[in-house]
């Protein structure tokens, strides 16, 4: 079974679930008075905009219609947010040496176009530059290798 | 008076701009700019929010002259990969692709690209005089602005970046909101409340404005375009024969004026700046050409105009910024960061305060485009060959630079993984076809708003009609209105459907 959904029901309902939940989480936030508006005052506003323009767009595209959604580039998005997230994880606890490389090679494996002996002189390289420019150019606080134990 | 005035302040900016450091900043920020130009899928507010850490050591006025030069010089490079291979090395050169890259095909890639180059030159030097005209008598405007004009202005501001955007008007409304209201987490300042900070202490002080703009622009930009890689196929790496012949020349004169003209004026606009501009420029051409079913074809005035016109949009789109403090689009706001870390509020007193910093700006641009001319006719060659490197690889050095990027701001690994986050966002908004830019906007323009309503209220006493009292806030307010029902009339709609088709 093929699933298409229309690219604007899709926009809308991102619209409204923004718009609810922006509501539902800041029911509590106080209003204040007319001379001196509390905290959920703006938030309050932007929120029903958004529930409103999501309707908006819904209604639009009962009418009008609206373009499918494009299949969804699963590769690229899962490992270039792999890749950054890796470098998050590593870049304190083992060092800029381990952090660019996991990372660089999980951003490698995102598109099937990657050539490997094209891809390990140039990861060489990019080490060198990270670590020279970086650490020793800029002076970052971040060591190259890994430091102390990474569980401390 | 005015004129004497005008040229000493020129001159004072002559002297903060010539001085060795800031002419070696200005050039760095040059050759950065035509560098992410020509390459596509590298622009320049990831390049800025880069740099911005970087920019940390620098002296301000130097910070400041590199990150500008890279904007401009972002115009310039962008042409010449528009023209060589059909692709925009920028956004704002995609409309450069249809007669540049013909021309390139019929072996006129020479003329092509000094003309483009030409034309930027001369748009550049009238923008740089533009900005320095008008913003003396602006900035005095502003500091007659009380909280409600304030206000009123940025909603102006907003509705503007609502009408320029291209695609659905609903989707950028939407956008705006949301940027609003994504730019309201955090540390309400006002009274110390938290708000949608779900615990995470991270939250505390808000989403930063890099870790966002470079998410949504750089990490998503990655993803969408290592699903479709785009071919570059060289016309041919050695261009020949830089010098437009006469014919050339005489053609391209008044498309490079109206060009100009038109680019300066959009580029003022909130929302405006060097995309719309070149888009505009083009069409405005064509309805100028007696033969406009040429265009598409070669013809050398759908170069010089859309070119001309960026560059000066570019440029022009530092008036809003320098004399109110308001960012017309990404790249400005960007800027409005780089002055934030050296400790300078953005604002019509930034003028009389640092003298020194405003001027020296305006003049570096001067030379700044200068400089590129140079770096862009005579070494051709060079930029040609950054082409060759495949973006597989360009994909994982931008990664790498903007974990590092990020990073460094704050030395917090936690805000690399907030680029993860939008980055993910970010490509949810492109498949959704929502526009990014409104939402930074937004963002931005959010909080501000939120403390001029509240100084507003204050001030009259929970009267809310001040703001139609006020003449000033008044006309933006009627401004905003008119322009909003202007865009939902159904021929306007059309037309600005058709003047994002071409």
């Amino acid at each position: 079974m093929r699933m298409s959904v229309s690219q604007d029901f899709a926009a809308g309902l991102l619209l409204l679930a923004f718009g609810v939940a922006g509501l539902w989480i800041g029911a509590d936030y106080p209003m204040g008075t007319a001379q001196r508006p509390g905290t959920g005052v703006l938030p309050m506003i932007l929120s029903w905009c958004l529930v409103g323009t999501g309707v908006l767009l819904w209604i639009k595209t009962a009418i009008a219609g609206s373009a499918r959604l494009t299949p969804w580039a699963w590769r690229p998005a899962i490992l270039i947010t792999l890749a950054t997230v890796a470098f998050a994880l590593l870049v304190d606890r083992l060092g800029l040496l381990v952090a660019m490389l996991v990372s660089m090679t999980f951003a490698a494996l995102g598109t099937p176009e990657t050539r490997w002996r094209e891809y390990i002189p140039f990861a060489l390289l990019m080490l060198a530059l990270g670590v020279g420019l970086f650490i020793y150019a800029l002076g970052m606080p971040i060591t190259a290798l890994p430091a102390g134990y990474p569980w401390k | 008076m005015e004129i004497a005035g005008l040229l000493a302040n020129l001159g004072l900016g002559f002297s903060v701009a010539v001085s060795l450091q800031n002419l070696l900043w200005c050039l760095a920020g040059a050759v950065i700019g035509t560098a992410i130009g020509v390459l596509p899928g590298v622009g320049p507010v990831a390049t800025m929010a880069l740099l911005l850490p970087v920019t940390y050591v620098l002296p301000a006025e130097g910070a400041l002259i590199m990150l500008a030069g890279i904007y401009y010089g972002a115009q310039y490079g962008g042409s010449t990969t528009a023209i060589l291979v059909n692709l925009p090395g920028e956004s704002s050169s995609v409309v450069t692709t249809l007669d540049g890259y013909q021309m390139a095909r019929q072996g006129r890639a020479g003329p092509a690209l000094a003309i483009a180059a030409l034309g930027s030159f001369f748009a550049g030097c009238v923008a740089t005089v533009a900005i320095a005209l008008a913003a003396p008598p602006l900035t005095r405007l502003a500091q007659q602005f009380t909280p409600p004009d304030y206000f009123s202005l940025m909603t102006l501001g907003l509705v503007f970046a609502i009408v320029l955007a291209r695609g659905s008007v609903l989707k950028a409304f939407g956008m705006v909101f949301l940027g609003m209201l994504l730019g309201l987490i955090g540390t309400d300042v006002n009274t110390g409340n938290l708000r949608y900070t779900f615990g995470i202490s991270d939250l505390f002080d808000g989403i930063g404005f890099v870790p966002l703009a470079m998410g949504v622009f750089g990490i998503a930009e990655i993803i969408a375009n290592l699903t479709n890689p785009e071919r570059a196929d060289l016309v041919s790496s050695k261009v020949s024969g830089l010098l437009p012949t006469r014919e050339d020349m005489q053609r391209s004169i008044a498309p490079i004026l109206r060009g100009t003209v038109l680019g300066g004026l959009l580029g003022i606009l909130p929302g405006g700046g060097a995309i719309l501009a070149s888009f505009s420029a083009y069409t405005l051409e064509k309805k100028f050409s007696r033969t406009p079913e040429k265009f598409g074809t070669g013809m050398i005035e759908g170069v010089a105009a859309p070119e001309s016109a960026n560059n000066a949009a570019a440029q022009t789109s530092f008036i809003p910024m320098l004399t109110l403090g308001i960012p017309s689009n990404a790249v400005m706001a960007m800027m409005i960061g780089g002055m934030m870390i050296h400790g300078i509020v953005p604002g019509p007193q930034v003028m009389e305060q640092r003298p020194g910093l405003f001027w020296g700006m305006i003049v570096s641009m001067w030379f700044g485009n200068l400089m590129l001319i140079v770096l862009n006719l005579p070494l051709i060659g060079i930029w040609v060959r950054l082409l060759l490197v495949p973006y597989r690889l360009l994909a994982i050095a931008i990664l790498f630079f903007c974990c590092i990027g990020v990073y460094s701001l704050n030395n917090s690994a936690n805000e690399v993984l907030m680029i993860a986050v939008f980055g993910l966002f970010g490509y949810l908004l492109m498949k959704l076809d929502f526009e990014p830019a409104p939402l930074l906007l937004g963002f931005l323009l959010g909080p501000m708003m939120e403390v001029y309503m509240r100084r507003t209220m204050l001030l009259s006493r929970g009267d809310p009609w001040v703001f139609i009292q006020r003449p000033l806030s008044l006309c933006f307010l009627v401004l905003a209105a008119l322009l909003l029902a202007f865009i939902v009339l159904p021929n306007v709609r059309k037309a600005r459907e058709a003047a994002f088709q071409e």
